[in-house]
């Protein structure tokens, strides 16, 4: 009569209200990412083990509960049926039927303490086997070359590391025990019906064959609905961005009501097909219901028969009742949660693939070491380089800085200056050739090391969530307070720093654009200047920011050069001109290199950008 | 757990029971349109709780025929009602799917259709309170919790009542002291139901925050690659991640073990209660107080409530969420607009040209706009923006505004299209104050190229329509080739090509010539340019000047510019410095009057000289 296990199914039954997309995987590859989850759980297999040891006792205790009850139930009757046929009423004691509903009691007890060993068991398995995942996620950030964060999304990385293994501690929590005590229990409970009588059970079967022909149709129609669902979430997503990011415009031509009725199209068209998908989801359970209770009926009728006829006990025919609603909720469960499985394991393979993407090459075993005072002196000597070695974009390209020179990188947007940037602190490994820093070669140093020496400040003006002064000390925690307000002072960011309430201690957080660009970028020229660098990359400020501040910039970057070797990505004629050297890009290459003079002289591709005005 | 809970809980429960009342009765005024729909719905959940119910009352009643040896025909009776049960509650629970995802759909998409429709009305400021990104989150992701929420009330929280209401009826029916039972088991699992949900509530809730968290920092943590590895900071950063995944780890697994506890509490519970249920059933049969076979019956009816009790402490953990998210929406919807338009508006009637209260300024030289010392500061300034601002632009005029960022120049322009209102001060349009005009009667006499050119995805005929829905295509071949865009004649689908959402397939000098296109198509008294000419190069921006002179000689042309050399030839310059007027005369009587113009031209110039 108990059957605990019907209503936890339903509860899952129910939890895929909530959308879910699913997902198929190739045979193949679900079996290689099973054991390499089993490999990831290494150190916390034995609660696996447990746990599915207890599921498999729960089940066992759980189906062998309705055959006593069954002999209670007909003893019970017995019993009263002895004391009508006396004339005296009957009443319960621990001699009479008592004893053996307490033993009853000890039987589902048992099923109860293997359940909750089990969950117990699994509710720390998932998060614990996730942490271990993650941790090596957080490892192999460091690791991954940066072409990886250049080619992926970073939405794309961020998924795999949280959503994608959600997906799979949902599954490890309940899904996949859900589907041994499933399968299991059906099993059994039909075993132990057949052994009971067969036409019932005969009846009870057909059901569940028809109950997975149902579940079938449902999960294939979820799966179309799921992406149609996507869909709409998809253009409803993209014309609110756009509207809400051009409402300027929307209000300046007096559009609002345009706007709103294609707002109102794209939701009303979401709603339709969520209400579609959610009936869908929530309709499979009821209707797979129906069918059982249509066999419950049929049970009834030829059970009630037989009672009358006498061919069958009252106690039997209840416990049949116990095992067809024991067998048949799962039903509903095993075809979904095999989907969820499914979707799980393919999670899971993407982790993996994130986890075997190529790594960095490791750094040499006994570098070499540069002197503490570093020149930075940088050549450059024959180097070949390419994103795809397979189409180079550098042959040949040498150069060189001489310390505390200014290098000019010129050449139109995607010309690949930041190529050069890249190359430079190895952020790519070059295909051939030597970059020499202070006559070593960069190949030889540590990355670590070889980083030390550089300072950059780019347009991306990345802050991490932190206060003021931890983002100006990132290069040297250790620096005080004082060196910290120096740094920024000489940055001309000081002032504004100490208008903010906090000062130094205001904490920049991610979503709070409460800092203006303009400032970001003093900041980062303030996060080098502490770290005093030998060699710097500059992007120069563009027309983000206004004339004032980027003249603040402008001075601010002219304070950090001084006495090193500078590497400055150019958009401004000044720059350009009293440069050492000027290095002209085109496609990825270096195409011309040269003083000022020199270039305009040669007629080249410089003198021809020069005068299409440079701007 | 417990203790912590409430001590989080405490601080302001007043202020949560204020804001938890509001937001429902906000959802009430979503729900309420759909009244039948939700009686609808309410009906098939009882015909659906009812057919579950019966389904056993009847196996019951047949198990009880058979034993007081009923007629086979009496047993059939009982079948034959057993199965109308069936279908009846079948029928009602695959109803109660359909309508309750219809209803949840229906308020989702009104919600969000809501907060669209108010942010219209916000002006620049209101919307800045709340920024772009949150008000995507109101209107997308928020939407979907509620809507996710609603549905799973309606599915698992609702059946509590009418299960609980129907079955202890039933009990009552086979005996009373079996219905008192039932009753005092409910009430035990509602006591523990109502303590699991107050004490994991805000563990859930907290454990919502550590999500967002390990989001936040693996996005730092991936955009700053670059800068991670050039300072040689990647243990750190990792030991930053590794420390954000173990909290939320440590926190899920609490929640987990919470969860865990209660499902297997709620084992127990059946346990005992068919136990109880059992030994004391036997006892009423045996006093024939009922039949046997009703215990079967019984059983079912306590291990249904439990059931739909623990379903709904489920779906009760997701419901501090969603009042979180209505709470959100609320405060989008109860927005007062700070800028709205006035009761009787003159504009109101656009009959004419020169509606009625503005002034004809059809003559060249006539005033088109007018700032009558006006000053503006954002309310949560101590000092004003812009100060004392008193200025005119004029038919077949060029005005143009410099000066440094924050300056306040594009507030100017804001104010124009009445997007800020003045502080102090008049802003007069057409003689009128603006503030006595309707904003579409307004915004239809401006013309506007922002500071930032946002296209529409669409087609680029589309986007040049923005502002005048009939031009033909001749006009907006015309606007095209002024404003320097004739690169769209070499595309292969000319007007109709393909614009992606924000224009972001085409350069960003493309897109300014477009959005310039754009307002170029609008027929208008007032024609401004925010900053507008920057992303174009010096020979563009040249040919674009020359080309606009005809065009705009019949209108009043507002130019917000960085570059002295845009500016050059305007018949009047404003020169900004800290909101405050410094300047104001032709570039010629500036240079010599005005110093800050100066220091800008001769910072710009000193680059310009090198390039010769």
């Amino acid at each position: 009569m108990a059957d605990q296990r019907e209503h936890e199914d339903l509860m899952n039954a129910n939890e895929a209200a909530v959308p879910e997309d699913e997902e198929r995987i190739p045979a193949g590859m679900a079996w290689r990412t099973a054991a390499n989850l089993w490999r990831a759980a290494a150190g916390i297999r034995w609660r696996l083990v447990v746990a599915v040891c207890s599921t498999l006792l729960y089940v066992a205790f759980s189906l062998a509960a309705p055959v006593y009850s069954a002999e209670i139930i007909d003893l019970l009757w017995g019993c009263i049926q002895r004391s009508f046929a006396e004339g005296v009423p009957f009443a319960v004691t621990l001699e009479d039927g008592g004893r053996q509903i307490l033993i009853y009691l000890g039987i589902w007890t048992a099923a109860w303490a293997f359940y909750s060993v089990q969950v117990m068991v699994m509710s720390g398995f998932a998060e614990q086997l996730n942490l271990a995942l993650r941790s090596r996620i957080a490892e192999k950030l460091g690791r991954l070359p940066l072409s990886y964060f250049d080619v992926h999304q970073p939405g794309d990385t961020i998924s795999r590391a949280t959503n994608d293994l959600d997906k799979v501690s949902e599954v490890l929590q309940r899904g996949l025990l859900q589907l041994i005590i499933a399968v299991t229990t059906l099993v059994g409970a039909l075993i132990m019906m057949a052994s009971f009588n067969l036409v019932l059970t005969g009846v009870f079967a057909v059901s569940v064959v028809g109950a997975f022909v149902v579940t079938r149709f449902v999960a294939a129609r979820t799966l179309a609905v799921s992406t149609e669902r996507q869909e709409a979430v998809g253009t409803l997503t993209t014309r609110i961005e756009e509207a809400y990011s051009g409402r300027a415009v929307i209000k300046a031509f007096g559009r609002e009501r345009a706007s709103l009725r294609e707002m109102s199209e794209a939701a009303d068209a979401l709603a339709r097909t969520s209400a579609v998908a959610d009936f869908i989801t929530n309709a499979a359970g009821p209707a797979v219901r129906f069918l059982v209770r249509l066999s419950l009926v049929g049970i009834g009728v030829l059970g009630g028969g037989m009672l009358i006829a006498g061919q069958l006990t009252v106690g039997v025919f209840q416990a049949f009742y116990q095992y067809a609603n024991q067998g048949s909720e799962p039903l509903t469960q095993v075809s979904m949660t095999y989907n969820m499985l499914q979707g799980a394991l393919a999670a899971a393979a993407r982790v993996f693939a994130l986890l075997d993407e190529d790594e960095v090459v490791p750094d040499p075993a006994e570098p070499a070491t540069l002197p503490v005072g570093s020149a930075g002196r940088v050549v450059f000597e024959h180097v070949r380089f390419g994103y795809d070695p397979a189409h180079p974009l550098m042959r040949d390209v040498s150069f060189t800085a001489e310390p505390g020179q200014k290098v000019a990188i010129v050449g139109a947007t995607g010309a690949g200056k930041t190529t050069l940037i890249n190359l430079l602190m190895r952020f790519y490994e070059i295909d051939g050739g030597r970059i020499l820093l202070d006559g070593v070669s960069t190949r030889e140093l540590t990355r670590a090391d070889l980083r030390r020496r550089f300072g950059m400040v780019l347009q991306d003006t990345w802050l991490f969530e932190g206060t003021i002064a931890e983002n100006i000390a990132y290069g040297r925690p250790e620096a005080t307070r004082e060196e910290v307000a120096a740094a920024a002072r000489a940055a001309r960011v000081d002032f504004y720093v100490r208008t903010l309430p906090d000062g130094y201690d205001t904490v920049l957080s991610n979503d709070a654009e409460s800092i203006s660009q303009g400032q970001r970028q003093l900041l980062t020229i303030a996060r080098a200047m502490l770290s005093d660098p030998a060699i710097l990359i500059l992007d120069e400020a563009t027309s983000s920011v206004d004339t004032r501040t980027e003249q603040a910039i402008v001075h601010a970057m002219e304070t950090l050069m001084y006495g090193r070797t500078s590497f400055v990505i150019a958009h401004r004629l000044s720059t350009i001109v009293d440069a050492d050297l000027i290095l002209v890009m085109e496609a990825g290459t270096i195409i011309e290199q040269g003083t000022h003079e020199e270039l305009l002289a040669a007629g080249g591709a410089y003198a021809e950008l020069y005068r299409s005005q440079f701007a | 757990m417990s203790q912590q809970a409430t001590a989080l809980d405490t601080p302001n429960a007043n202020e949560d029971e204020y804001r938890m009342g509001a937001s429902l009765t906000l959802l009430a005024r979503f729900v309420r349109p759909y009244g039948e729909l939700v009686a609808a719905t309410l009906l098939a959940l009882v015909l659906d709780l009812g057919g579950m119910l019966f389904v056993p009352t009847e196996l019951a009643s047949m198990i009880n025929t058979a034993l007081n040896q009923g007629g086979l025909d009496e047993l059939m009776r009982h079948g034959a009602t057993m199965l109308a049960a069936a279908l009846v509650g079948s029928g009602g629970a695959v109803t109660t799917s359909l309508l309750a995802a219809r209803l949840s759909a229906k308020v989702g998409r009104d919600i969000r259709v809501a907060i669209y429709e108010a942010s219209l009305v916000f002006s620049g400021s209101d919307f800045e309170r709340f920024g772009t990104g949150s008000m995507i989150t109101r209107t997308l992701s928020d939407a979907t919790v509620i809507q996710q929420t609603l549905l799973m009330a309606i599915l698992m929280i609702m059946p509590v009542p009418i299960m609980t209401v129907i079955s202890v009826v039933l009990a009552f029916r086979i005996d009373v002291v079996m219905g008192w039972i039932l009753l005092a088991i409910t009430g035990t699992v509602l006591v523990i139901t109502i303590i699991a949900v107050r004490i994991s509530a805000p563990i859930f809730t907290r454990l919502q925050g550590f999500i967002d968290r390990m989001n936040a920092r693996l996005r730092e943590a991936i955009t700053g690659a670059r800068v991670i590895r050039a300072f040689g900071k990647e243990a750190s950063s990792r030991e930053r991640l590794d420390g954000t995944f173990t909290e939320y780890a440590e926190n899920a697994i609490k929640a987990n073990l919470l969860f865990s506890t209660a499902d297997s509490m709620t084992f127990f519970l059946m346990n005992s209660a068919e136990v109880l249920i059992i030994w004391l059933g036997a006892d009423r049969v045996g006093a024939q107080a009922m039949q046997i076979g009703s215990i079967t019956a019984l059983i079912e009816y306590a291990l249904l409530i439990m059931f739909f009790m623990m379903m709904a402490q489920f779906a009760l953990l997701s419901v501090p969420r969603a009042l979180a998210c209505l709470e959100r929406a609320r405060q989008v919807l109860e927005v007062t607009p700070e800028i709205a338009d006035p009761a009787t508006a003159p504009g109101a009637a656009r009959a004419g040209a020169p509606a009625h209260g503005l002034a004809d300024t059809s003559q060249s030289g006539a005033p088109v706009a007018a700032f009558d010392h006006v000053s503006f500061r954002f309310h949560d300034a101590s000092e004003d923006t812009l100060h004392d601002l008193s200025f005119e632009l004029r038919r077949g005029e060029v005005t143009a505004i410099i000066g440094n960022t924050g300056s306040g120049k594009s507030t100017i322009a804001r104010m124009l299209l009445r997007f800020h209102d003045v502080t102090e001060g008049r802003l007069l349009f057409g003689g009128v104050d603006v503030r006595d005009l309707t904003q579409d009667e307004l915004r239809s006499r401006i013309s506007y190229v922002p500071q930032k050119a946002w296209l529409f995805s669409g087609t680029i005929a589309e986007n040049l329509r923005h502002g005048a829905a009939d031009a033909t295509d001749e006009r907006l071949w015309h606007a095209l080739e002024t404003a320097q865009a004739g690169f769209v004649r070499t595309l292969p689908d000319g007007l109709e090509s393909r614009v992606a959402q924000g224009g972001t397939n085409f350069s960003g000098g493309q897109r300014q010539r477009l959005a310039i296109a754009r307002a170029l198509v609008r027929d208008a008294d007032l024609y401004v340019f925010d900053d507008s000419f920057s992303a174009l190069d010096f020979k563009t921006d040249a040919a674009l000047r020359h080309a606009l002179k005809p065009e705009l000689g019949r209108a009043a042309t507002l130019i917000i510019a960085q570059r002295v050399g845009t500016i050059r030839d305007a018949d009047q310059i404003v020169v900004f410095k800290d909101g405050r007027l410094v300047g104001f005369g032709r570039h010629d009587d500036l240079m010599d009057s005005c110093p800050t113009y100066r220091e800008i031209a001769e910072s710009q110039e000193r680059k310009e000289e090198n390039h010769g």
